[in-house]
Formats: C-alpha cells, structure tokens, sequence
C-alpha cells in the first residue's frame, strides 16, 4: 500500500493510429481537488474516460488502492462502483424521473433497499438544491438543473472519487454558477474530484493542484497559484493568455 | 375524419347484426293430417319444379329462389289446387303442362306456374313466402304449408352490384375482417417478442476478455441472429408460407402454420427497427450507465430498451398495419381471412369487379381506422424529445 488512491502509470491511448495519450502519470491522493486544464483536442476527456475504462487504455496501468485494474478488467464494476463520473452533457436517463435516475444504480448495481435509496435520494437532492423535481420528468429541467440532478445521481454510489469532464461547459452561462456552486459545497466534504474544466476562476479557487495538458501529454503541473500567476512553460502561457482574454 | 371512421364502422357493425338476426332456419313443409294413403302418398312424393330447365327444386332450393318455380296440380289421383299471397309472386289460375325428367324418360306433368312478378331489392332483403297445398283425393282432404323464400338478385349496375355484394355477404366481409385483423394483431405482438431475442442476439459484444468459448457461442449467436434478419426479409412471404404449410407440413393448421409465418415475418422487420432505436439512443446514457457500475445487460433492460421501444412504437405499428393487407397472402394456404373470403363471394356471381372493389373499400377503412386509433396512442404516451449526441 503506498499514500495514494489513484495511480495512473504511463498511460498511453490510440485512437487507430492517432496516439491520443503519450504517456500520463498522475498521483491522487484521498481528498485531493485536481483540476485538468488544456486545449480542445489536448486529450483531457480521453485521461478521465481512461481512468473508469469507458475507453480501454492502450498501454499503461490504472492502478486504484493498489489494484491495477488494467489487468482485473473482470473486477471492473467494483471500480466503478467507486469512480463516479459527470459528463459535460448531463447524460440522464431520458426514461426515468429525477428520483429514479438517482435510485437506479445503488438498487440494481449495489442491491440496496427501495426506500431507504429513495430516501436517500431525497436528501442528496436537497443538497443540490433539486429536492422538489423529484417527481419531474428530466426533460422538463433546465441544463443547469439536469447537471446538478447528474451530480447528485453519482453522489448516490457514495464514490470515493467523482471524475468531472467539463460539467459546464454545454450550460447556458447564466446557469454555470448554480453547477459550479453546488461543486464548491462538495469539495468542503473531502471527496476526490477530478475535474476537467475552462471555468479557469473556479480552478483556482477549489484546487489543491492544476493540470495543464498539451497534446496528450502533461505539460506542467503544480499548485493554482504556480499554474496561473506564474506558470514556466510557454505553451502553458500562451494557453492561459488565450482563455482568460476570452 | 376520425367521426367519418366511427361513423363507417357503426354502419358495418349495424349492418352486421341486422343480417346476422335475418338468417332463416331452413324452413320445412308441416307434417299433413289425414288417413288417406294416396294423399300422403302424393304429400311425400310431389315435387316443385324451376321454371329453370324444369329442374327439380329441394326443400333447401325452395329457400334460395331468385327464378319462377312450378308446383304440381296432381299426384296420381290427388288433385293439388294452391294459394299463395305475396307481393312479390303470383300464382296462376290455369294449369299447364311440362315434361320433366324421371327414370322413365320425359314425363308430362300438369303443374300450376308461380311467377316473380317483383324482385325485392337488396335493401328489402329476403323475401319469405308461404304456400298452401289443399290436397284432394275423393272426398277426403288436407292442407300443408311449404314456406320458401325469394331472394333478392344482383342488380346489373355497378353501384347496384357494390351494394348488393356488400350488404348480402357483409358477414362472410366481417368474419375475413375479424381473421385478418386477429392474424396481424397476434402476429406483430408475437413477432415483437421475438424480435427482442433477434435483437439481443444480434447485438451482443464481444468483449477483450470473454473466453474463447464465449466469444464463439456470441459469434455464433450473432451469425444467426443475422442470418434470420436477411432469411426473412429476403422471401416473399406467399413463398414462406407455402415452405413451412405445404413444404414441411407444419402444425397441421392451416390457422397455426399462418400466425406463424406472419410472426417469424414480422420479427425480423421488427428486429430491425428496434436496433434502428437502440442506434439511435445517444451513446452518453450508455456511458453514464457504465459508468455507475450497471453490467450491459442492466443498461440495455432499464435504460436503452424502454427508449428504444418507445422510440420504435410508431413503426411497430406500423408493421400492424402493413400486416393488415399482407396476410392477404396467407390465402395461398388455404386461410379464409378477408381476401380469400373475397375471392369466394366474387365466384358466386362471376361479379370480380364489385367484390374486390367492396373489400379494397374494407382494406382502407382497416388500415385507415388502425393507422388513426395507433396515431392517438403515440399523442398520449408523449413520445420521449431526443437531446444531441454528446461532443466528446
Ligand atoms: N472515440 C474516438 N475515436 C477517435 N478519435 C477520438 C475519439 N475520442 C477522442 N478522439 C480524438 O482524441 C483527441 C483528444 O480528444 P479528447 O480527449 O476529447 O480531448 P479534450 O477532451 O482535451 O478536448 C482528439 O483529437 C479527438 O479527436
Ligand atoms: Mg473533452
């Protein structure tokens, strides 16, 4: 056993014969905020998807408490069970209300009990503020409402890290706040989160480390203030100059 | 236009029951009252004849006139005097003589002759008529009522045939009717069942680390699944049929060998369609799934199907309705649903052009009225707004 939750060892991905992933490695400690910042196309989707093997790794290992899952891909629901993701489009279950969105997984995947989810289920709706859409169809919310019912929907598996890939990125901007709110209020509960983003504000205010990704590789790392005041790498430069104009 | 529906069917369905209570029982001559050996003797013997070649007419034939008839003036010794009061026949005062055959040759026979002096129409309907005998031998007599019927006849107009082949066999019309739409309903229900299992089996994966064994069985499943789709869909479906009802003889039932044909049929169309729905389910929920730890069998049963399903409901039905004119082709082995019971009305008065212009009018108003019921069941059950497929 080593200090670290999540460990990702030389990863490397092709797409046919695209080289995607050049060989990451990333260290996560339990509580960590990691936040990953980079260019469309630098490979930050593909890293997150990487590590819960929506997309196979080409080479390298996703080792999680010590366990390479790269070779335990039979085992692979336990870690999911523990990984839980947001996608940048919500990705609801168009046939299921808000509360069965949430309950679906823990009764089926983790054999809980029908109302004690359905209980809890309220609760963590109430914590993102979607208490009374319970009942709601999920096409009637708003894309910021969707974001916060698909947070609280990974939230139900009691993960112990959440992978965020660009949650607000498809939101209207009046409704980035309420995601990015109920995502602060999350990170003072000391759970594991990493979180692709171009919210370059809210980085630098909830992470405890910032990733800048360039072209599938990590290009510099380091705490928010480094990354964003003084950052060494042209490349990373030139990126945040770019965003933060705007 | 739904009320022009609702009203076309009320008139069919009217229609139906009003010829279903009109249906005579075969109506028999009453039993004679005497001791004279010669008049019951010329009360079972006496015979009517068609104006028709002089044809002998049976009891049954008594009940289906649509010529002028003759009834006997004497058996043997017995004179036979009739009375008969109709609006539609007459009965002449003066006897006549025919020859008519017997096994001795041509005998003449004096008979009295029983004109149609009016033919009821088709909306009149069958016209039941009742003759008196009084039957005479010395001074002993007797009476005996034969009753028969006059039936109206196809008009030679067009319109006049139409109305008439509608009216007249609307039963035979709604008992095709009621095949035709028993077949296709129980067809596509049985067919989407199995479309499922095609559906499964077609789109398993195969994944890095099934075993050999697995991956082999998958293949093969798929291969089959595959196979079936393309078997099905490839042959005409009269060609099917004849296979599995002449060919192999299946079932032993014509009925059974037909629901059959049509479900298998119906199934790989439906297979299709399904994947279509399940293609067209964005693959984010697939992901979002997966990525709460749901197997893929979980994220295809409570997830992608109901989607799928739902998304796929208005082209399921809209293989009931494409159903509802193919099994026309069921006729080949011998099932009488609605158009091979057309086929028989139209032999009975050489009158193709009306009878298939009867049961086309049918087929529209079938096809109409499903198409129209399945339009407001989508309405209802709110059919699911697809969100654009995830960018990364
Ligand atoms: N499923 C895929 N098939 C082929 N190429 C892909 C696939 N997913 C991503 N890519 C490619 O990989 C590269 C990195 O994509 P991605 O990880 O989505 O980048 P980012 O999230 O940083 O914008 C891009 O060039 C993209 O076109
Ligand atoms: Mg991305």
């Amino acid at each position: 056993m080593n200090e670290y939750i999540l460990q990702v060892r030389n990863l490397h991905k092709y797409f046919a014969e695209l080289e995607v992933l050049k060989g990451i490695n990333l260290d996560v400690s339990k509580g960590e905020i990691i936040s990953i910042i980079g260019s469309s196309g630098s490979g930050k989707s593909t890293l997150l998807r990487c590590i819960n093997f929506l997309e196979q790794p080409t080479q390298g290992q996703i080792i999680y408490h010590g366990v390479n899952f790269t070779e335990r891909q039979q085992d692979l629901i336990d870690l999911r069970k523990n990984i839980a993701m947001v996608f940048q489009q919500f990705n609801l279950f168009n046939n299921l209300s808000v509360i069965d969105n949430l309950t679906i997984a823990p009764v089926k995947v983790l054999h809980k009990d029908k109302t004690a989810s359905k209980a809890k289920a309220m609760e963590i709706l109430d914590l993102v503020g979607m208490k009374e859409f319970a009942y709601k169809n999920t096409k009637l919310l708003s894309g910021g409402q969707k974001q916060r019912v698909a947070i609280a929907r990974s939230l139900m598996m009691d993960p112990e890290i959440i992978l965020f890939d660009e949650p607000t990125s498809a939101l209207d901007p009046e409704m980035v706040g309420e995601v990015l709110d109920v995502m602060k209020n999350l990170a003072q509960t000391g759970i594991t989160m990493l979180i692709v983003t171009h919210e370059m504000q809210f980085a630098r205010e909830i992470s405890d480390r910032v990733i800048f990704m360039h072209e599938g590789i990590v290009h510099e790392e380091g705490l928010p203030e480094e990354i964003f005041m003084h950052p060494k790498e042209t490349r990373t430069q030139d990126f945040l100059k770019r965003v933060i104009k705007g | 236009m739904s009320r022009l529906v609702k009203g076309i069917l009320t008139f069919v369905v009217a229609f139906a029951i009003i010829f279903a209570l009109q249906q005579n029982e075969s109506v028999l001559a009453s039993d004679i009252e005497t001791d004279s050996q010669e008049i019951i003797e010329a009360y079972d013997n006496i015979r009517f004849y068609s104006s028709y070649n002089y044809q002998t007419l049976t009891e049954d034939r008594l009940n289906q006139l649509i010529v002028d008839f003759y009834v006997p003036a004497t058996y043997g010794d017995v004179t036979i005097t009739w009375s008969l009061t109709s609006d539609f026949l007459t009965l002449s005062d003066n006897i006549e003589t025919i020859s008519v055959q017997s096994t001795s040759g041509l005998v003449d026979i004096s008979v009295y002759h029983v004109s149609i002096v009016k033919v009821p129409t088709i909306l009149q309907g069958d016209q039941v008529f009742e003759l008196v005998g009084y039957f005479q031998y010395q001074d002993v007599s007797a009476t005996s009522s034969y009753f028969g019927t006059l039936v109206p006849t196809i008009p030679d107009t067009f319109y006049g045939g139409v109305l008439y082949t509608f009216i007249r066999y609307i039963k035979l019309f709604l008992e095709g009717a009621a095949l035709t739409l028993g077949i296709s309903l129980v067809g596509t229900v049985i067919g989407f069942f199995l479309a499922l299992l095609i559906v499964s089996g077609k789109t398993l994966t195969i994944s890095d680390f099934d075993t050999s064994f697995v991956r082999a069985m998958k293949q093969v499943l798929q291969k089959i699944s595959s196979f079936y789709i393309v078997l099905f869909r490839g042959t005409p479906m009269i060609v099917q049929a004849s296979f599995f009802w002449y060919g192999l003889g299946l079932f032993g039932d014509a009925l059974l060998c037909g629901l059959f044909v049509v479900s298998l049929n119906t199934a790989a169309y439906i297979a299709e369609i399904i994947r279509g729905g399940i293609n067209s389910i964005e693959s984010g929920q697939t992901e979002a799934s997966k990525s709460l730890g749901m197997t893929r069998f979980q994220t295809m049963r409570y997830i992608i199907l109901p989607q799928a399903i739902k998304n796929s409901m208005p082209a399921i039905g809209n293989e009931f309705v494409i159903n509802i004119k193919d099994t026309a082709v069921l006729s080949v082995i011998g099932i009488f649903e609605l158009f091979n019971q057309t086929r028989k009305i139209a032999g009975m008065h050489y009158r193709q052009l009306e009878a298939y212009f009867v049961v086309a009018i049918i087929y529209l108003v079938l096809t109409y009225t499903v198409t129209s019921l399945l339009k407001r069941v989508e309405k209802r059950m709110d059919l699911p707004v697809k969100e654009l497929p995830s960018s990364n």
